[in-house]
């Protein structure tokens, strides 16, 4: 280190503010952020060859495990795309037990990343909280679907397991509970005056910089946009249940937070609706065994924002081409951008507020050539 | 009279009390920390989990040391014994048993500055490991010394200057011989020296050296086995060190109460302070070094001076 | 401050820590457990090890060894097997206490009894 000049943190690829293994070279002048420089790839498993491998039913349990958190999110999305490619229609009792169980899922992730960011921001107690809270939403997703994370309710024309009158009750019931918490919980976050210092005015992302660098989900939302995949380009059951696309002006990690804290509410209240219009009728449909060639691609809102899959099949039992982009690599662009003149201490805020998901994300490892 | 010196230093009250002590304070902070977030703590080593730091330290002695290659080798070493030694000290002029180890006019100020080298012992610790995360540790921390110090010195003065002592002993011999605490008598002193005694003892919301999220360890970073089961015991020991410290000067110090022995009463006064500590330490989060600095100069300081001006105008004792 | 009431109730609440395994664990009816065979059910006809996505089932048609072989470690617990099955031989427990300390003990074989595969064979 020369005299005058910056130091250079790494950030990763093992560091206590990632939950999954990236590397960030931060140069650090004082104490205030100069250059970042990201390097991706480390978490790259093949996904993509290897979906090519396997029969289209099979491919399905791939799909689920891209990820751990929003896995409902990858096979709805990986279902639709398949079924697009049929073409396929799902009965609508599936279609709203998808729905059903995509919404309970935003809520675990979101209150899981509500206790991440008090967790970054040195709030344990309120970390223990919501956890303790998510801990009950995974006990009913495990009621409903058999197990708490890759729930493998989702199959190729429809759903595997139906949601019986007293499971539809519990849910309801832990809904109102759930939705009390929250509210309670959003007070003390826009009342507690050391995590408002930590979070205000940090990370601040405009709205034309959001838009031109492809930021997506809550991260766009929270910049003023209103953009929700749910009700540009209604997928499922979205275009029949009436809701609201949550945004908030500040483009900030406050503002992050209150837009997830009220998706959360909003969510509560799309699952009472589509539990009381639930409609009657069987809940899957047998899918053909080899597809012909078509194209087709998939868009769904997961809890981090826009999921896209796009499949390509030729007419055997497995698919020729599969990509799926994850909302994060849309995400890390702005998160770059907004880390430039940031403090050391705001970095694992700011890193954590776009909701990394980093095992969805490496898709692709970019080499370069030295000449 | 040697024997009874040298039993006084070694066993009671010296270190192996101090150590008993440390570990049970250890345990207490732990237990109340997790239930006020609805979990359990400690549980299954000894009866409700009270061998858990005695079994932390242990495992701790036993893991492999990694000294990295490009350190300040004398001081990386010898940092961890300074670094337990210092709390320790500073405990043999608290009177803990009615009378300290050793008394003498003046103790106020040899404990500001013990607990000044105890900042610049974690200085060096992150500044000797040659780390980026342990260098950053190491300027935080003497940054925050800086904010901290001259709020905390001055509220050690006012109940000083009430008393016209500067012994510690003779602080809490006159508040038992007035039967009135500092407490009440000086109640913006007291609120001062826990938050300044928050940031001497880097626990949330000022654990701003060692902020776990953002330089995984920050000044500890590179110790490990041994030299780590040191630094924690040093903590420790800071914890009795801050309870008993105010206990003795704001909270009446060791009276007998009845039959009750007077160290049994600090004790208990000392677990007091303890679990208050322990409460702010969990509901607040953490705060970036700027805005602590600016915090501690526009708010601390300004309001220690009134309470100094309150005392010398014959208001609080 | 905002905290501090929730934090002082939470005091005195029982503490929301599950003591497992020294307690039961909270076992839900629906878990997807492993699964387990019914060799009197069984007509050996191979749609569980077509339909299982990681080759965890293998069917051995006929000889002394005949039946199935049950990879536990390959196993993800998905329950295709048992939506798969014509004679519904295979049932989703709700064991989820698995760990074993060697390879070898995570293979389980179910064997098809004699007379029964001729009576299959006939069928």
């Amino acid at each position: 280190m020369s005299y005058g000049s910056t130091i250079k943190v790494p950030f990763g690829p093992q560091h206590p503010a990632l939950k999954e293994p990236e590397y960030f070279l931060f140069e650090v002048d004082g104490d205030i952020v100069v250059k970042v420089t990201p390097r991706i790839g480390y978490v790259h498993r093949g996904v993509e060859k290897a979906f090519e491998q396997e029969t289209y039913l099979h491919n399905l349990y791939l799909a689920e495990r891209i990820c751990g958190i929003c896995s409902h999110a990858h096979t709805t999305c990986y279902t639709q795309t398949v079924e697009g490619l049929i073409p396929l229609e799902v009965p609508p009792r599936a279609v709203y037990i998808r729905l059903i169980m995509a919404e309970l899922e935003r809520l675990h992730s979101h209150s899981l990343w509500v206790g991440i960011a008090a967790h970054e921001a040195g709030f344990d107690t309120l970390f223990m909280y919501l956890w303790r809270d998510r801990e009950m939403i995974m006990d009913l997703m495990e009621e409903i679907s058999g197990n708490r994370v890759t729930h493998a309710i989702n199959t190729i024309g429809g759903v595997r397991r139906d949601i019986t009158n007293e499971q539809a009750n519990k849910i309801k019931k832990f809904m109102d509970r759930f939705e009390g918490n929250v509210k309670e919980y959003m007070k003390v976050l826009e009342t507690e005056q050391t995590f408002l210092k930590r979070t205000k005015g940090v990370g601040i992302l405009k709205p034309r910089d959001a838009i031109s660098l492809c930021a997506v989900g809550p991260t766009l939302r929270a910049s003023g946009i209103k953009s929700d995949v749910r009700a540009d380009d209604p997928y499922l059951a979205y275009g029949e249940i009436p809701f609201n696309v949550i945004t908030h002006d500040g483009c900030d990690v406050y503002a992050r937070t209150i837009v997830r804290c009220e998706e959360m509410i909003e969510s509560a209240n799309i699952i009472r609706y589509a539990l009381d219009h639930l409609p009657e009728g069987k809940i899957r449909v047998p899918p053909p065994r080899t597809i012909a060639p078509n194209e087709s691609v998939g868009r769904v809102e997961a809890p981090r924002g826009e999921l896209i899959h796009y499949a390509r099949s030729n007419g055997t039992a497995k698919p020729e081409r599969y990509k799926v982009r994850a909302p994060t690599l849309g995400n890390l662009a702005s998160v770059c951008q907004t880390l430039i003149g940031a403090h050391v201490a705001d970095i694992p805020m700011i890193l954590a507020g776009i909701d990394p998901c980093f095992s969805c994300m490496d898709r692709m490892t970019i080499t370069v050539k030295k000449a | 009279m040697v024997l009874y010196e040298i039993v006084g230093v070694f066993i009671y009250p010296g270190m192996a009390f101090l150590f008993g002590l440390a570990f049970l304070y250890e345990w207490i902070d732990r237990k109340f920390f997790a239930r006020v977030q609805n979990r359990i703590g400690p549980l299954y080593t000894g009866r409700s989990g009270i061998l858990q730091p005695v079994a932390d330290f242990i495992k701790l002695l036993s893991k492999e040391d990694i000294v990295p290659a490009s350190c300040e080798r004398p001081v990386f070493s010898a940092i961890p014994i300074v670094y337990a030694t210092l709390p320790l000290i500073a405990l043999f002029v608290i009177p803990i048993t009615g009378s300290a180890l050793i008394a003498f006019e003046g103790d106020v100020i040899f404990l500001m500055f013990v607990s000044a080298l105890i900042t610049l012992t974690v200085f060096l610790a992150g500044w000797s490991s040659a780390g980026s995360f342990s260098r950053i540790g190491g300027i935080r921390s003497a940054l925050q010394m800086l904010s901290y110090e001259i709020p905390f010195g001055l509220a050690l003065i006012g109940p000083a200057i009430s008393a016209h002592s500067l012994s510690l002993t003779k602080i809490a011999q006159w508040q038992a011989a007035n039967s009135s605490w500092f407490l009440w008598l000086q109640p913006i002193g007291f609120a001062v020296v826990l938050i300044s005694l928050l940031a001497e003892l880097e626990l949330v919301p000022f654990d701003i050296p060692e902020a776990e999220t953002e330089i995984v360890a920050g000044w500890l970073t590179e110790y490990g086995g041994r030299r780590l089961a040191l630094f924690r015991l040093g903590k420790d020991l800071e914890l009795v060190v801050a309870s008993t410290l105010v206990a003795s000067l704001y909270l009446g110090g060791a009276q007998p109460l009845f039959f009750i022995p007077p160290v049994v009463i600090l004790i208990l006064k000392s677990i007091i302070v303890l679990l208050l500590i322990s409460f702010v330490r969990a509901i607040f989060a953490r705060f970036r070094i700027d805005q602590m600095t600016s915090g501690m100069w526009t708010y601390l300081l300004p309001l220690m001076i009134v309470q100094i001006l309150l005392v010398q105008f014959g208001i609080g004792g | 401050m905002s905290l501090f009431r929730e934090a002082a109730r939470q005091i005195f609440r029982k503490p929301a820590t599950v003591k497992y395994p020294f307690e039961p664990g909270i076992v839900p009816p629906g878990l997807r457990g492993r699964p387990v065979w019914d060799m009197e059910k069984c007509i050996l006809c191979v749609l569980c090890q077509n339909a299982c996505p990681t080759a965890a089932i293998k069917m051995i048609p006929k000889g002394p060894d005949a039946g199935i072989e049950y990879h536990l470690d390959r196993c993800i617990f998905c329950g295709e097997c048992a939506d798969a099955c014509p004679r519904k031989a295979i049932t989703m427990t709700t064991n989820f206490e698995l760990a074993e300390t060697s390879r070898s003990n995570m293979v389980q074989h179910y064997k098809k009894p004699q007379q029964a595969q001729t009576q299959a064979a006939k069928t």
